[in-house]
């Protein structure tokens, strides 16, 4: 089977500094891949290296397509959803404005935009309040989810999620992992590759679970296909 | 000050202030997109309005009227062909690096354009007054002016105030500067291209200054030098507002404007003072301009 996502040999350096070292993993198709590690080990770097963020060496690979070649404005419209970790809302929008701006920009249809809105609704129910909010307004909780909503409108074959339960009060990171629960519950056939420090909040829900550590993959990564 | 100078002022003020804030409204949208004080928009002003001249000289003979469109055309061909070489090919390779090395490459562009346009129209004073002359004067309270001024110019910056305001809040395009403005990375994580964002930007922001330039043509002669007048205090008004910011850049034009009309009246020898006095007086009360707002991290 053909991995929905792999990195081969990926080598990264910011300021010359190697931050990425060998990276080699890969992912199944519908696979809910955990991405763990402490501060500074290398999983930012890695998925902002798979949307196109930082120069790599090695083969990155989405359904067998080589991502080298393709420009980091043309990876979303392959189907790639990404929450950085931060939110990075734009908060001259209204919430429901954020959601939608991926599928304007990609020029979806609007019975194909409005299927994605109610798609990321039912996901997570509670941004249907907050809709007509804007976005600057909403509290760093919501705003995961917000940036969650906005990663599924285009991401309907890999969903990349940066610390998402990072700051999350209990009670918001407990709706936080129901809205994945949901999410996997409703779209068996979705990628999900989530990032996070504390090994714990991830281990019921995902079937693979990768350690990286200073900037290389622990273990044998090559059979990490979830 | 009697009545008839007053109200002279203020028309002085508000035809000079519709052309500073279409020059000055240019450079804010740049920086408010690139994060690039572009230096070399007072060269595109100057070139506007030489291009402005050459084309009105050329068709005046053919019919007069067509010296409008062709105010317009000229500014086009400098937004695009200047703006966009400017761009592509200076600033490009620089994004990312040392915003010292834009500064010093605008600059670098602004001394290559001053030789250009001498070497292009030469150090002669230029004439190309058909536009203003074509329409009638108006009478405002009891004051002959001309409307060319006191309508056309006022009314063409009102028309580009509200035309951004439409464009950037209601249109796709628009919703797309917004976001790189206010994000990069997270608008390219939706599927934007921030380069062509950029790209587009920069020739709608030269093509203001140029527009400026073009319309400013046929109320004053042209001579080296102008680019850098309109530069320095195109800067002041930017600066003053807050740059990025446009419905400021329209307020603080019509202030500056209004000010520096009055003081021509009053003490004329203040005139190239007051802008920048208020520029300073402005910024060490509220350092990111009038309307400017610190930018606030949410944690």
């Amino acid at each position: 089977m053909t991995p929905m996502l792999s990195f081969e040999n990926v080598n990264v350096a910011i300021a010359d500094a190697p931050v990425l070292r060998n990276v080699t993993f890969a992912l199944r198709p519908g696979a809910s891949a955990a991405l763990i590690g402490r501060n500074g080990a290398g999983k930012t770097t890695t998925v902002r290296t798979i949307m196109g963020f930082t120069k790599a060496i090695g083969a990155i690979r989405l359904g067998g397509e080589d991502l080298g070649s393709i420009p980091p404005h043309r990876r979303p419209s392959l189907g790639v959803g990404y929450a950085p970790e931060d939110r990075r809302l734009f908060s001259a929008f209204t919430v429901e404005e954020n959601i939608l701006l991926p599928g304007r920009v990609a020029k979806l249809s609007l019975q194909e935009t409005r299927r994605r809105l109610e798609r990321a609704y039912s996901v997570l129910p509670e941004l249907q309040e907050l809709a007509r909010r804007p976005a600057g307004s909403v509290s760093g909780g919501q705003g995961k989810m917000v940036a969650l909503g906005r990663a599924l409108m285009l991401g309907t074959r890999l969903l990349i999620l940066d610390e998402p339960f990072q700051g999350l009060a209990p009670v918001l990171a407990q709706r936080y992992a129901e809205a994945l629960r949901r999410l996997r519950s409703q779209d068996k056939d979705i990628t999900m590759l989530i990032t996070e420090s504390n090994p714990k909040l991830l281990e019921t829900f995902a079937d693979v679970t990768l350690t990286i550590e200073r900037g290389e993959i622990e273990g044998d990564s090559s059979q990490s296909i979830g | 000050m009697n009545s008839t100078l007053a109200i002279l002022a203020v028309l002085d003020g508000i035809s000079y202030a519709a052309l500073v804030f279409l020059v000055s409204v240019g450079l804010s949208l740049i920086f408010g997109v690139l994060r690039v004080v572009n230096v070399a928009h007072g060269s595109l002003y100057a070139f506007g309005a030489y291009l402005a001249a050459t084309f009105s000289i050329k068709v005046a003979p053919l019919s007069p009227w067509l010296t409008y469109p062709a105010l317009l055309a000229a500014s086009v061909v400098i937004g695009v062909v200047c703006g966009g070489f400017i761009e592509r090919f200076l600033l490009r390779p620089l994004y990312g690096r040392d915003d010292v090395l834009q500064l010093l490459i605008t600059f670098a562009a602004f001394m290559i354009m001053d030789n250009l346009q001498r070497l292009i129209w030469g150090v002669q004073p230029i004439f190309a007054a058909e536009p203003l002359k074509l329409l009638p004067n108006v009478t405002v309270f009891g004051v002959n002016y001309t409307s060319y001024q006191v309508i056309l110019l006022p009314g063409v910056a009102l028309m580009t105030l509200f035309g951004l305001r439409y464009f950037l809040r209601h249109t796709l395009a628009g919703a797309v500067i917004m976001a790189v403005t206010e994000d990069r990375e997270a608008s390219t994580s939706i599927g934007i291209d921030a380069r062509r964002v950029y790209f587009v930007t920069f020739i709608i922001g030269a093509s203001l200054a140029a527009l400026g330039g073009a319309l400013a043509s046929p109320t004053t002669s042209l001579v080296p030098g102008m680019g850098a007048d309109m530069i320095v205090l195109s800067f002041a008004v930017a600066a003053t507002a807050g740059l990025g910011q446009i419905e400021g850049t329209a307020l603080t034009a019509l202030m500056i404007g209004l000010t520096r009309a009055f003081v021509i009246y009053l003490q004329p020898e203040f005139e190239v003072l007051v802008p920048y006095l208020l520029m300073v007086l402005v910024l060490l009360v509220r350092p990111y301009g009038l309307f400017g707002a610190t930018q606030v991290r949410k944690i």
